[in-house]
């Protein structure tokens, strides 16, 4: 007997190895707002966030399971009207690979953390 | 219209402008700024992947190479130079201006990455991150740490300051298996 719903395998198998924006996205929010939260800009608390972001993006982005190699990046900058511009430009398989950047505000401080990640 | 329909069409557009611009990111802003909340967060990315390409190519069978490591490793050093080289000829001269740095940064992630290009490493994957900030009394920390076989993948970086701005730039070498 056939079977009554066709799958498509290809796209099943794409969902599975690509880089979902969305996904990676809802991660880091987590990840920042876990580490930062309602915090305010403190000096010395700073070098323990950045940790905390990147480590968590890490261990949930490793938990997806996928054939990935991932680089995560975390700038935290004190908001006293100083200006910051960051710029990536990547070669790689434009098919598998993608990067996210989430930018990240409260009162006091910039939380820029972006995401590459490349199929092995 | 239905507003998934609608949706896709604003999407289909943005996809357009941001092939349009060299390198640049696609912002959507997810939740409205004017929320009532003291913290807001935008998404930006490059485009979405898998999508790029109007006429699908059809997949194409390698036969295998046993290949198990990396013949050429990636030359840090060498790559750190260029690094050196590049921030210090494009922003020696340069004063802090935000529309100024914001094509800077797009240009030199695009040169550094056209020279590592250009010392064919077969098998790497680059990622080229360059921010430029300004040099007022604020404090920042910026942290990276990456998910990969360290026998392999490395990456190198070079920071370049003046008396007005500063840059750090970032070179990630990824071996592709």
């Amino acid at each position: 007997m056939q079977p009554a719903v066709k799958v498509n395998y290809a796209s099943l198998c794409f969902c599975q190895t690509a880089f979902v924006v969305d996904e990676v996205s809802t991660i880091v929010k987590e990840a920042v707002e876990g580490a930062i939260g309602g915090n305010a800009y403190q000096h010395n608390r700073v070098n323990q966030w950045t940790n905390n972001v990147v480590e968590q993006c890490l261990t949930q982005l490793s938990k997806l399971g996928k054939p990935f190699k991932y680089i995560v990046t975390c700038i935290i900058m004190q908001k006293n009207g100083a200006g910051l511009q960051t710029a990536c430009s990547c070669f790689w398989d434009n098919t598998t690979d993608g990067s996210c950047t989430v930018r990240w505000e409260n009162k006091s401080m910039y939380c820029i953390v972006s995401v590459f990640g490349l199929s092995i | 219209m239905s507003d998934l329909a609608k949706e896709k069409a604003a999407r289909l557009l943005k996809k357009r402008g941001s092939l349009s611009s060299l390198g640049s990111h696609d912002v959507r802003t997810k939740e409205p700024a004017w929320k009532a909340k003291d913290s807001i967060s935008t998404v930006s990315y490059i485009d979405e992947p898998g999508h790029h390409d109007d006429i699908p190519r059809p997949a194409m069978q390698m036969e295998n190479t046993y290949q198990l490591g990396p013949t050429k490793r990636f030359p840090v050093l060498t790559v750190q130079d260029i690094l050196k080289d590049v921030l210090a000829s494009y922003l020696q001269e340069e004063k802090y201006e935000p529309e100024l740095c914001r094509q800077m940064t797009k240009t030199i992630s695009e040169v550094v990455k056209a020279r590592v290009k250009d010392m064919m490493i077969p098998r790497y994957k680059v990622i080229v991150v360059i921010s430029i900030g300004q040099l007022t009394d604020q404090n920042m920390r910026m942290g990276s740490r990456c998910l990969w076989d360290a026998a392999s993948d490395t990456f190198s970086s070079h920071t370049f300051k003046n008396s007005s701005l500063f840059a750090v730039a970032n070179v990630y070498g990824v071996y592709f298996e």
